[in-house]
């Protein structure tokens, strides 16, 4: 398997007032295409940062970051955006969807940047919810938004999808809906997944699991055989 | 990008209240624009037109008496161009059994061969000829007394009879504004025309053999009038000059200019207001809509949209408004032109004045409309790229809460309510949006007290006039001045007639070092009870026994205090005296809304001119019963040139000045309008910003009502500054106008009574009001449990 993601000696060093605060403190790590990766750690322990690093959102403090051997610690805020728009796709905890866009619509929105987009219909499809196409977010339970916000990411066809803590806010019997939406694209698009979230349940589906702690990546436990999402329980 | 596109619309959509009041106050800033620019755009090009074709004279000169064969020869003195001598006399129109009285100006004119300056234009029918009783008749006066070609009108000149046959109709550039006399205010074309006479049938009549009382000419181009005007002054001393004066100061192109300059300073003005406050309105909404939707944008910028995009979807909120706004006001603006011309041909006659489809000024409407909007939007919208994708995928920091320096008022401030002291404290949180507010309303104040000031100076300029300052019954104008005993005596015995007073008007030339002015001295009684000079508080002020009174608007022409010495010289003046110009003392400045001009003690008026006891008119107390009669009797009296009723002319002038005050009102209710939106544009975005902390205080068991307290009582306080600093504004902004639309037939008070204030605090808050109000519909309507349990 080829290397899709690099990082040597990633440093974020947040600088509030005179205050400076090292929330990443030197990581090292590579990432595979079609891996399902979860990062584990409690609040604080740098695993957004981590996220947002890596979705080209901020760039680190130092370091070196690589996508498919290019340097993305070098982009500038234009590459970054066309780094984001045509690699990376996202899912936030908080589903972030227009309120004002129907489940569809929200879709399309992402589509409409993208360079080589799947169909929309079908990407509502695979995560379940083509029948809630013509509804607002409004209608449609924290489950569902979370699957809208899915396919939203992945229409754009991203080699690479983040996602920080996309059951956080949801049940489990929702969250394992989404789980499964997740696996699935996983297997059957090849797409490479990196979900962080402080629940340990759920690292037992990645293959690889990254226990964050305080700013460093204290170790890294090779699953040889990942779950099914109907198997964890929270 | 079809679905940002679709988000717009519905976000507007769903938020339509406050858009479409901003649309609208849009259309009215570019209603103003388009309508106001391009009237006077036609009436500049129909002026500029009308007036080189007839060849508009620059300077005009009245004199008792001048030699036809020698008017040429003032075509030589240095800097004058053409020049033209007529005679000018108003004749009365003879009818059997009417009462009313119509006059004609007649204008002497060679049809033969047009003249140089101040040619007519033929509208309809054919020029005169030389020899035959035929006249030319202005249009309008022919139109309001149904005549037709072919008609035969009889005027009484001296005293006789003599009838005309109308051949035609047609326009000279002097009389675009037909005013009998300068106090008129307006032209009444069913009581006063125009009409053009062959020069030796008026000859004949008016008595005036090779002798011309008028004449106009043209300046060669690098010539000045004053420079002229001296040479004039000597060469015309032995023929009774009465006033030399530019073109200026000629009563119908200077009403035509004032309207001009009174038109050109509404469309700089109110159309900036207008967008001014629509601008703050988009503003303040795209700044919250911009923070509202912060991690909307983040996630934008998450996916991968770039900066410019998603700038570009927050500018495109203004500018559909604005574009909006702009095409339909632009539209409304060109189509009000085609009704307010007519208005403007109701006045001026004035040829080529329509009004025509203008792609320019639809064009320049939409443009400055869309700047405005652009302008607003920008600042905000820049503020998208600072945000950084992952600081944006957060909530923004909370404000920071600090006392507000209201609560350093401890005894106030413990005596709001618990909302009014949350409502005060957010006034102060957002001071950016809070100033805006405040000046917004303080501008919209300012046009509530202008708008309610122009009542009081149409009262100032008709009712107070007529009823207080002019409490003459009738007017007899004499011929020529001179002693008006006998005719006081003979009047005296008539019956009805209970006051008597004689008037000298005599024009002079008033001078300050270089400050000159001419007007008309008005010389009163000592203790005249029939014209009444007063001060600013309508108290009499008594005619000094020597010295002089002076308009206020003459005084700061003249730049004189009372104290002051001042230059005076008249054509009445007696000739041993001419070279040694008198001097007169300012003892006093009164205010004067109607017309310009200085007053004195007439006995000190007639020594100063070096005459005996002379008068120009009679002004009479008297039944109005009675006036008919003593009209028909005197009006072709051989000492008599015009009888005036008063009454006559104050019912006509208030008739007229009651169609203004629906203006006056117009323009409150569109700034009350603009007050509606500002506010309720407040309201709602206090709504949205605030909705958690208001559902909460739902649940707590408020009523809406109570609710409503927390924006409404920042709103009142906000208003409240609007007003305070809306007052200084008002005067600013009404001494601005009477700078600008004073002219010399009228002044623009720019006291601000107390009502107009009043009024204005009162449409103000009626204006936030109904803005509450709608507000309280929407908390009434606002699902407060299911906003407590979405997520922030």
């Amino acid at each position: 398997m080829a290397i899709l993601l690099e990082g040597k000696e990633i440093r974020k060093v947040y600088q509030t007032g005179e205050i400076e605060v090292e929330v990443l403190k030197g990581l090292n790590f590579q990432i595979m295409t079609g891996e399902f990766i979860v990062i584990l750690g409690q609040s604080g322990s740098g695993k957004t940062t981590l996220l947002n690093i890596v979705g080209g959102m901020s760039p680190p403090t130092s370091g070196e970051l690589y996508y498919q051997d290019q340097p993305l610690h070098e982009l500038d805020d234009k590459g970054l955006t066309l780094y984001r728009r045509n690699a990376v796709g996202f899912v936030f905890q908080h589903y972030n969807l227009m309120p004002n866009l129907t489940a569809a619509e929200n879709v399309k929105l992402a589509a409409e940047i993208a360079e080589d987009p799947l169909p929309v219909e079908e990407v509502l499809h695979d995560v379940g919810l083509a029948a809630w196409a013509d509804h607002f977010p409004s209608q449609l339970s924290g489950g569902q938004q979370q699957r809208v916000a899915i396919a939203r990411a992945i229409v754009k066809n991203p080699a690479l999808l983040l996602c920080d803590e996309p059951t956080g806010a949801l049940d489990i019997e929702t969250g394992i809906q989404v789980l499964k939406a997740l696996l699935k694209l996983n297997q059957e698009y090849q797409k490479t997944i990196i979900l962080i979230t402080h629940n340990s349940e759920i690292s037992k589906m990645a293959h690889r699991v990254f226990y964050l702690k305080d700013g460093r990546l204290d170790r890294i436990q090779v699953n040889e055989h990942p779950l099914p999402p109907e198997e964890l329980q929270w | 990008m079809v679905m940002l596109r679709r988000k717009l619309f519905r976000e507007i959509k769903s938020n339509r209240g406050v858009y479409l009041a901003c649309i609208i106050v849009i259309m009215i800033g570019l209603i103003t624009y388009t309508s106001y620019s391009i009237i006077i755009e036609n009436l500049e090009r129909a002026q500029d037109h009308f007036y080189a074709e007839t060849q508009f004279a620059d300077g005009f000169i009245k004199l008792n008496g001048y030699p036809e064969s020698q008017v040429a020869k003032l075509a030589s003195l240095a800097g004058i161009d053409k020049v033209e001598g007529r005679i000018v006399k108003d004749a009365r129109l003879w009818e059997e059994d009417a009462e009313s009285s119509r006059y004609l100006r007649l204008i002497s004119m060679n049809f033969s061969q047009q003249p140089e300056v101040n040619r007519v234009q033929l509208f309809s029918g054919q020029w005169p000829e030389d020899d035959k009783r035929e006249i030319l008749v202005d249009p309008k006066f022919m139109a309001a007394n149904s005549l037709a070609l072919g008609d035969t009108l009889t005027l009484i000149l001296e005293g006789k009879r003599s009838s005309f046959n109308v051949v035609g109709t047609a326009q000279s550039p002097e009389f675009i504004y037909a005013m009998r006399t300068a106090q008129e205010l307006y032209p009444d074309p069913s009581t006063f025309g125009i009409a053009y006479i062959p020069q030796r049938s008026l000859k004949a009549l008016a008595k005036e053999s090779g002798q011309v009382n008028d004449i106009v000419f043209t300046l060669e181009p690098e010539a000045r009038f004053e420079d002229v005007k001296l040479l004039l002054e000597r060469s015309l001393k032995p023929y009774g000059v009465q006033s030399i004066f530019p073109r200026g100061d000629q009563t119908s192109h200077a009403v035509l200019e004032s309207e001009l300059s009174s038109l050109r300073s509404m469309a700089q003005t109110l159309p900036l207001v207008f967008l001014a406050v629509a601008a703050i309105i988009l503003y303040t909404m795209l700044r919250r809509l911009i923070e509202q939707q912060r991690m909307n944008i983040g996630n934008l910028k998450a996916f991968g949209f770039t900066n410019r995009e998603i700038i570009l979807h927050y500018l495109s909120y203004p500018l559909l408004i604005g574009g909006i706004g702009g095409i339909l006001g632009g539209l409304a603006g060109i189509a009000l032109t085609f009704p307010l011309m007519t208005i403007y041909e109701e006045f001026f006659a004035l040829p080529g004045m329509a009004s025509s489809f203008s792609w320019k000024y639809l064009f320049l409407g939409l443009a400055l409309s869309l700047s405005f909007s652009l302008l607003s939007g920008l600042k905000s919208s820049l503020d998208i790229l600072r945000l950084n994708p992952a600081d944006a995928m957060r909530p923004a920091a909370p404000a920071s809460a600090g006392k507000t320096p209201f609560e350093n008022l401890t005894w106030l401030w413990s005596r709001l309510s618990s909302q009014g002291q949350m409502g005060v404290r957010n006034a102060f949180r957002s001071p950016m949006r809070s100033i805006f507010t405040v000046v917004g309303m303080a501008v919209i104040f300012s046009l509530m007290t202008v708008s309610w000031s122009m009542d009081n100076m149409i009262d100032k300029l008709t009712t107070f006039q007529f009823r207080q300052i002019q409490t003459y019954d009738v007017k007899i104008s004499l011929n020529r001045p001179g002693p008006a005993n006998s005719l006081q005596n003979t009047l005296a015995h008539e019956p009805g007639i209970t006051h008597l007073e004689p008037l000298l008007e005599v024009p002079v030339t008033l001078r300050n070092q270089w400050h000159e002015k001419e007007v008309i001295v008005l010389g009163l009684n000592h203790g005249s009870t029939l014209y009444n000079v007063l001060n600013k508080e309508g108290e009499q002020v008594p005619i000094p026994q020597d010295g002089v009174l002076l308009s206020e608007r003459l005084a700061n022409l003249l730049q004189v205090q009372v104290g002051d010495a001042i230059q005076v010289e008249s054509p009445l003046q007696r000739q041993f005296h001419a070279e040694k110009k008198g001097q007169l003392v300012v003892r006093g400045v009164i205010p004067q809304y109607v017309g310009l001009n200085a007053f004195m003690e007439i006995g000190a008026l007639a020594d100063f001119l070096q005459q005996g006891e002379i008068a120009t008119s009679v002004l009479i107390q008297m039944d109005g019963q009675a006036i008919p009669a003593l009209k028909s009797k005197y009006r072709d009296a051989s000492q008599v040139g015009n009888i005036e009723s008063v009454q006559e002319s104050a019912d006509k002038i208030e008739e007229m000045m009651a169609s203004y005050g629906f203006t006056v009102y117009f323009m409150a209710l569109i700034a009350g309008f603009a007050g509606f939106a500002l506010i309720y544009n407040s309201s709602i975005i206090s709504l949205s910003e605030r909705q958690r902390e208001l559902a909460s205080l739902r649940v707590l068991g408020l009523t809406s009502k109570e609710v409503l307290k927390v924006i409404t009582s920042e709103q009142w306080l906000l208003t409240l500054f609007g007003v305070i600093l809306g007052i200084p504004l008002s005067y600013g902004l009404l001494a601005a106008m009477g700078q600008s639309m004073s002219t010399d037939l009228y002044s623009i008070p720019t006291e601000i009574p107390l009502v107009a204030l009043l009024g204005a605090v009162g449409g103000t808050a009626l204006s936030v009001w109904i803005a509450q109000n709608r507000t309280y519909v929407k908390i009434k309507a606002m699902s407060f449990v299911e906003i407590l349990a979405t997520k922030e």
